[in-house]
């Protein structure tokens, strides 16, 4: 046992941080969506496309644990989602892919040439796979996909969506007939939403993802989006924290420095107690999805929950201890206030992931009552 | 990170598992619990602790020459999942001898001391209390007044000592004193390790909150101490003091209250899940659902930030703020668990005792979970440590 990352795993996280402050764009304060569009290929270059995909494969076979501060670092960095969804397919396609698509696909992901975006949400539907309404009928996918990163730039589409009444996740061309994408104004314009339409998409059998368990292959991508989105989450509360510390500690009033009054070192305290907590709960869902413990779903769903409500809590306090400055557009905390909030909304926001939690608690400690409840 | 566990590892867990299955009363935890009575109680815990000793299970992360069993910090951790798994009794003896004299004296003591105290605070032969807070020393414990004079071969003890948990049942007491009263505050203290059956020493029980005496008043009058029982230098005591307060609020502690919680906790789905309101389950009313998964949540955190303090230690980092992190999240996090349970009980939360659901025991534990924010350090006083030491923010 020992909860510490190692020095490969720290020296991941603190090149992506580097790598990700040489462009002072991306935390700028303007919100420009194309001001990242260097990035991915920055990132592709030093090699973090790679790192999920088996070496069989071109990759550098580590696993999602290994990520947890590089993703911490994007987070902080405020590298765009997308970068992020990604990930998440890359280990949907190792672990769920077929052979095909492994062999063909996951090369070109860790070299960079193919981007992935994830389609989930849709009008009128909540964050649980099992209500969508898009479907895949006699092979033709139609819906109205929302919310979806980088889907203008993605070289293919993660949809998750149904199929005789079951969730499943179909991989698709995003330049096949029918597709057609529209950005989205939202709270983070820089988060690069799209709206995806999807009208009679052709979707051949080997286009599908999880073989004869589709649903697994649903279940884990929810669960290692939640995982690297608290990551995300934890990375941008660290980020908050530091800078609300260094502004303590220079901002002068009443003759001396603003983290000398107690009501400023305190917020800043308890600002460093979630961050640790959050942290904690978001390193354990890492090794947990990782290892595909028994209790990934609900360590995800906690890191989701918890490191969403830090994330908030860390950012408010923040702007609050800047005073007039945090509230202004020239600082850029509205940046990661933003940012935190869009991450905070997608693979589940607190209340969903909370049911979870109870639900699987529930299921461990009580299995008998548990059954009776599904009967009724 | 690895949260998986060696072979060896993995042979503690079973034996302790197996060895928990005999030793613990039958039906224990469903039909048999713990005495009512709080004279009762601390007998049953001390007995608890004897029994754990007798079969090897007591003081096991410390070394084999005084008695423990020299088991690892990991190992530790799994003792604390173990027992909490297995809903065991709390021990009486565990909070300040095991956890704060033995821990103390593990790195400040002479051989001597460690020789003649650790096996019987392993055993709990012994039973300890910490008398470092006065009426005038609270928060600011450098303040501390009561007098020790050397006299010859001994030092004489006047003052008054106040909250000393459990010294109605303690034989021996680590005592924080003042040795010169001229220089600055800090640098006039010593420790000393005092016998509860001097004569001179008057014990006083003080009411609390829950209606119970867990702690009390001490007056000491021309107490009488050999001089052999002073840990470190005279006037070197602030520094043993902050050891102790070190490992007082560590991942040691943490984990056993961690375990405590994760029980109440346990023991509160289940009620809610039997308990009908309204025509059905309290359970599967969304709001309080809601509450209940902060709190899974929150318990879960306790025993991770836990082991994240224990993985600093392996790693080969020193005791620092991290414990003030730890104290001040796990204090609020079980405040708010007991506010949750009662809002869960719902109308007949105000019923105390054998009328109230579960026997009242959530209701206790609410009143006791108002003290874990004062005691160890109050979290004023842990955000100034944070804030000051962890952050640089100026004073
Ligand atoms: C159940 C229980 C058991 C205990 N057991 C023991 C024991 O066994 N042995 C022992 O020695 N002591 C024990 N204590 C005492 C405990 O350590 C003290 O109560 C604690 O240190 C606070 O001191 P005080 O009570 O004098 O409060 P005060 O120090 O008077 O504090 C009152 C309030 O002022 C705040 N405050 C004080 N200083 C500052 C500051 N600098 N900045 C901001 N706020 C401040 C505090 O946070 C608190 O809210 C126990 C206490 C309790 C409640």
């Amino acid at each position: 046992m020992n909860f510490g990352f190692d020095g490969t795993q720290r020296s991941l996280g603190d090149t992506v941080a580097r790598l990700l402050q040489s462009v002072p764009a991306l935390t700028a304060p303007d919100l420009d969506p194309r001001q990242s569009d260097r990035v991915y290929e920055m990132l592709a270059e030093c090699g973090l496309f790679a790192l999920l995909v088996p070496e069989s494969c071109g990759g550098t076979g580590l696993s999602l644990v290994d990520t947890a501060l590089a993703v911490e670092s994007l987070g902080g960095g405020l590298a765009p989602p997308a970068v992020i969804a990604t990930l998440a397919a890359t280990d949907a396609i190792v672990r769920h892919g077929h052979e095909g698509q492994r062999r063909e696909l996951l090369p070109k992901i860790a070299s960079g040439e193919l981007r992935v975006a994830i389609a989930l949400l849709e009008p009128g539907c909540g964050y649980d796979p099992h209500t969508m309404k898009s479907t895949i009928a006699n092979g033709r996918l139609t819906g109205r996909k929302l919310l979806v990163p980088g889907a203008a730039e993605a070289d293919l589409l993660l949809i998750v969506t149904g199929s005789g009444g079951k969730p499943t996740l179909a991989l698709l061309d995003a330049r096949s007939g029918g597709v057609a994408t529209q950005v989205q104004e939202s709270l983070d314009p820089t988060a690069d939403f799209h709206e995806v339409v999807l009208k009679n998409v052709a979707v051949r059998p080997e286009s599908l993802l999880g073989g004869a368990s589709p649903e697994r292959a649903v279940e884990r991508l929810m669960d290692v989006s939640a995982t690297l989105h608290a990551g995300m989450l934890m990375g941008i509360a660290a980020q908050m924290l530091h800078k609300t510390v260094e502004y303590a500690k220079i901002r002068v009033q009443f003759g001396q420095a603003i983290g000398a009054f107690q009501a400023i070192k305190h917020r800043c305290a308890d600002m460093a107690v979630a961050v640790e907590a959050g942290q904690s709960a978001a390193y354990y869902a890492f090794w947990a999805i990782a290892e595909d413990s028994s209790d990934s779903p609900r360590a995800a769903a906690m890191a989701k929950s918890y490191c969403g409500e830090v994330a908030r809590m860390v950012c408010n306090e923040a702007i609050q201890v800047h005073g007039g400055m945090g509230f202004t557009w020239e600082l850029g905390l509205h940046r990661y206030l933003r940012r935190a909030k869009v991450l905070e909304h997608a693979f589940g926001e607190g209340a969903w992931h909370n049911e979870r939690i109870v639900a699987a608690t529930l299921a461990a400690l009580i299995p008998e009552t548990n059954r009776q409840w599904e009967v009724a | 990170m690895d949260f998986s566990y060696s072979p060896a590892e993995t042979e503690f867990r079973t034996a302790l598992r197996s060895w928990l299955a005999d030793a613990l009363p039958t039906g224990w935890g469903e039909t048999v619990f713990e005495p009512k009575d709080e004279d009762e109680r601390a007998r049953f815990r001390l007995d608890w602790e004897r029994k754990l000793h007798a079969g090897g299970w007591s003081g096991i992360n410390w070394p084999r020459a005084y008695g423990g069993r020299g088991a690892t910090l990991v190992e530790r951790a799994i003792f604390a999942e173990e027992m909490a798994r297995a809903r065991a009794p709390e021990g009486l003896n565990i909070i300040v001898g095991h956890n704060l004299v033995g821990t103390t004296l593990l790195r400040h003591g002479t051989e001597a001391q460690k020789q003649r105290f650790l096996p019987k605070i392993i055993s709990s032969e012994e039973v300890w209390c910490q008398g470092f807070s006065e009426p005038n020393a609270g928060s600011d414990l450098a303040s501390v007044r009561t007098r020790a004079e050397r006299r010859g071969d001994k030092f004489i003890v006047n003052g008054q000592k106040i909250w000393t948990s459990f010294a109605q049942y303690a034989d021996w007491c680590i005592a924080l004193v003042r040795t010169d009263p001229e220089v600055r505050k800090h640098a006039g203290l010593s420790f000393l390790l005092i016998n509860m059956k001097t004569p001179g020493i008057t014990i006083r029980p003080l009411r609390q909150i829950s209606g119970e005496s867990e702690f009390n008043e001490m007056f000491f009058d021309d107490v009488q101490v050999p001089a052999e029982n002073i840990v470190g230098e005279v006037n070197g005591g602030w520094a043993i003091a902050m050891t102790t307060l070190a490992f007082e609020r560590g991942p040691e502690d943490a984990l056993g209250r961690q375990m405590r919680f994760k029980q109440e906790l346990d023991e509160l789905l289940t009620t809610l899940a039997s308990l009908k309101r309204d025509g059905g389950h309290v359970i599967d009313d969304p709001i309080i659902r809601q509450k209940l998964a902060k709190s899974i949540t929150e318990v879960e955190i306790m025993r991770l930030n836990a082991l994240r303090s224990i993985s600093r230690y392996l790693n080969g980092e020193d005791r620092g703020p991290d414990v003030s992190l730890m104290k001040l999240f796990w204090s609020h996090a079980a405040q708010r668990l007991y506010d949750t349970a009662l809002e869960a009980l719902g109308p007949l939360a105000p019923l105390w005792g054998s009328a109230a659901t579960a026997g009242g025991r959530f209701q206790l534990s609410w009143l006791q979970s108002k003290a874990f924010t004062i005691y160890s350090g109050s979290s004023e006083i842990q955000r100034n440590i944070i804030g000051e030491r962890m952050l640089g923010l100026p004073r």
